[in-house]
């Protein structure tokens, strides 16, 4: 039943000195809601970009839906989705012209573009705006917009980073719903944020301290063991340790 | 190659899409070039020069009706040397003429006549021209007069050869073309790729299955195009307003102004590498390509005239190659084998930019 989509062994990057990651362990099962969380400069996005195949480790295993990050990059890249906090939409295009043109190069021919393009304009209600330069387009719109072409191509696995960056609580909320919509689809959510009561939101976390992973599991677990009221407890908790040590 | 496709649609959407940075892309060269081609002239025309003609006889006459034959000189005829000083030094006049009392008598005589040229040398470059253009002027003087020898200002019989007016413009209007090419290309790809960065596009387009190579010469193709309309703009210009002539082949010109582009458009690349925003890139490819590229191609200072040490830095100027080539073809005609090593070396050093670029480009993430 729980097949693993990613599996990550003793990995450890180092930049000169400094280790950013520092052998860490994790497994993250197919359709789960993968929360990564840590503080700035804690590893996270040295971690994501070894997963997206754009950094290589110094040592350690990770595996990407059944590919090696070392050697298999091209094809990692090519079965995950990647969406950052800038929404990464060109302003200067329109609605449409962003959708073909990130939906193209995945590959996906002129006939699955149309089809699955239409099904986005359609669920976000945007299709009279097809025609629409992203510019003029409200942040919640381009935040929606954004995450839907991150999984035009049907992606095993869907990066998110701070996705939720700079919006009101009701959009964040309202995006949240299209994450479970997308994880009910099968596909697999790896998200790292700042906000700690989106880690509510997710299966499992993993609290990343320094390089290292300083917690791992479901919410429910991390508050038990920590013995905090909620994450923003959890977190301090977590974080202060180490400082301690 | 179909990903390729999609991209350069992209960048050419990107383009279009921005008609004001078009029009300043193709308007820019166009301003700059009629600007500085008509500032940068070092020829002289009407300057005012005193004549004191102690002969006062036909011969002499007849050489300032010469000298003011041409639209060089304006000749001021004074009585004494006194008042030519005092109108060299009130700056009414460059230069001074002054004729010996017996210059006709030398003449028929056959005689070297004494002539004495006296240089206002405030400006060291018009006085140099002047020099050059009174010489030009005797010249002509003493062999109608049948004279068989140089008079003795003259120290060299010269012979102007491909730019018999010693026109500025035939050295100007080569260099300019390379300093606008240069500015344009290099600041449209570094705004370019920076612009992606500041967006977080660029991120986005690196974990898609594109290559950094299909990124690059995706980005470098829809400029090339720009590049081409630049270059028509300029060699219109070129031909119609400063009167360039064109002795060698013009599909020749085009081709190389379209290597020498591609350099310039991969130097850009090279400076996006390294700037992490548009600002920063924009002032690197204005302030850090301009001077050099002005005063180190040979476009104005002689190269010859260098210390050592910045002559070989002259070598690293894609521009130096440029303008050699550019002279052979425009003015010259030279056979291909003539300027063939030139090309050579823009080639080279378009292969070792754009390699070193790629790899900055992968290194950021390795």
């Amino acid at each position: 039943m729980s097949e693993t989509i990613i599996t990550v062994k003793d990995l450890t990057r180092k930049f000169g000195d400094f280790t950013a990651v520092d052998a860490i362990s994790f497994d993250v099962k197919k359709g789960e809601i993968f929360g990564f969380l840590g503080a700035n400069g804690a590893g996270k996005t040295t971690a994501m970009r070894i997963l997206c195949g754009l950094l290589s480790p110094t040592s350690g295993q990770a595996e990407v839906c059944g590919f090696d990050v070392y050697h298999q990059s091209e094809q990692i890249k090519l079965n995950i989705g990647y969406m950052s906090q800038k929404f990464s939409l060109f302003d200067d295009l329109t609605v449409w012209e962003n959708i073909s043109f990130y939906a193209g190069i995945y590959k996906m021919s002129k006939q699955e573009i149309k089809i699955a393009g239409e099904s986005l304009l359609e669920q976000l209600e945007l299709t009279k705006y097809r025609n629409r330069l992203i510019k003029s387009l409200p942040l919640g719109w381009k935040q929606k917009l954004s995450f839907s072409i991150a999984i035009i191509h049907k992606p095993k696995v869907v990066f998110l980073d701070e996705p939720t960056g700079g919006v009101d609580p009701i959009t964040r909320r309202a995006f949240w719903d299209m994450i479970y919509k997308a994880s009910s689809e099968g596909i697999t959510i790896f998200v790292t944020t700042h906000y700690l009561d989106e880690a509510e939101y997710c299966d499992r976390i993993s609290m990343m301290v320094k390089g290292r992973i300083a917690g791992l599991g479901t919410p429910a677990e991390l508050k038990t063991r920590f013995k905090a009221k909620n994450m923003y407890d959890v977190f301090l908790k977590l974080a202060r340790g180490t400082d301690n040590a | 190659m179909h990903n390729l496709l999609i991209f350069i649609r992209k960048e050419i959407l990107h383009i279009l899409r921005d008609p004001r940075s078009l029009s300043i892309m193709i308007l820019m060269p166009l301003a700059e070039i009629l600007l500085i081609g008509f500032v940068m002239r070092f020829e002289i025309e009407h300057t005012n020069i005193a004549v004191y003609d102690m002969a006062k006889q036909h011969s002499s006459v007849q050489l300032i009706q010469r000298l003011e034959g041409g639209k060089r000189f304006s000749a001021k005829t004074v009585d004494s040397m006194e008042e030519a000083e005092r109108l060299l030094k009130s700056n009414k006049v460059k230069a001074i003429l002054r004729i010996s009392p017996d210059f006709e008598r030398k003449i028929l005589n056959d005689n070297e006549p004494t002539l004495q040229l006296i240089l206002d040398a405030i400006d060291p470059n018009t006085a140099t021209t002047i020099e050059a253009y009174m010489n030009a002027v005797l010249n002509d003087y003493f062999r109608d007069q049948g004279m068989s020898y140089s008079p003795q200002l003259l120290k060299i019989d010269q012979l102007m050869y491909y730019n018999p007016m010693l026109k500025s413009v035939y050295g100007t209007v080569p260099g300019l073309i390379s300093v606008i090419l240069m500015l344009i290309c290099a600041l449209m790809t570094s705004v370019s790729l920076t612009r992606e960065k500041e967006m977080g596009t660029l991120n986005v387009l690196l974990i898609s299955p594109l290559k950094p190579i299909q990124i690059i010469i995706g980005k470098v193709i829809p400029y090339l195009l720009v590049s081409l309309v630049n270059i028509a703009v300029i060699l219109v210009l070129a031909f119609t307003v400063f009167k360039m002539p064109l002795a060698g082949s013009l599909l020749l010109l085009i081709l190389v102004s379209l290597l020498y582009c591609l350099c310039a458009l991969a130097l850009g690349f090279l400076i996006s590498t390294k700037s992490q925003s548009q600002q920063v890139a924009m002032m690197v490819s204005l302030a850090g390509l301009m001077l050099p590229t002005t005063l180190l191609s040979g476009m104005i200072y002689p190269i010859k005239n260098m210390p050592m040490w910045l002559q070989g830095i002259t070598y690293l100027m894609p521009a130096r190659w440029f303008i050699n080539i550019l002279k052979h073809i425009m003015l010259k005609a030279s056979p291909v084998s003539a300027f063939l090593p030139d090309i050579g070396i823009l080639l080279l050093m378009t292969l070792v930019i754009t390699a070193i670029s790629l790899h900055n480009f992968k290194v950021r993430f390795k």
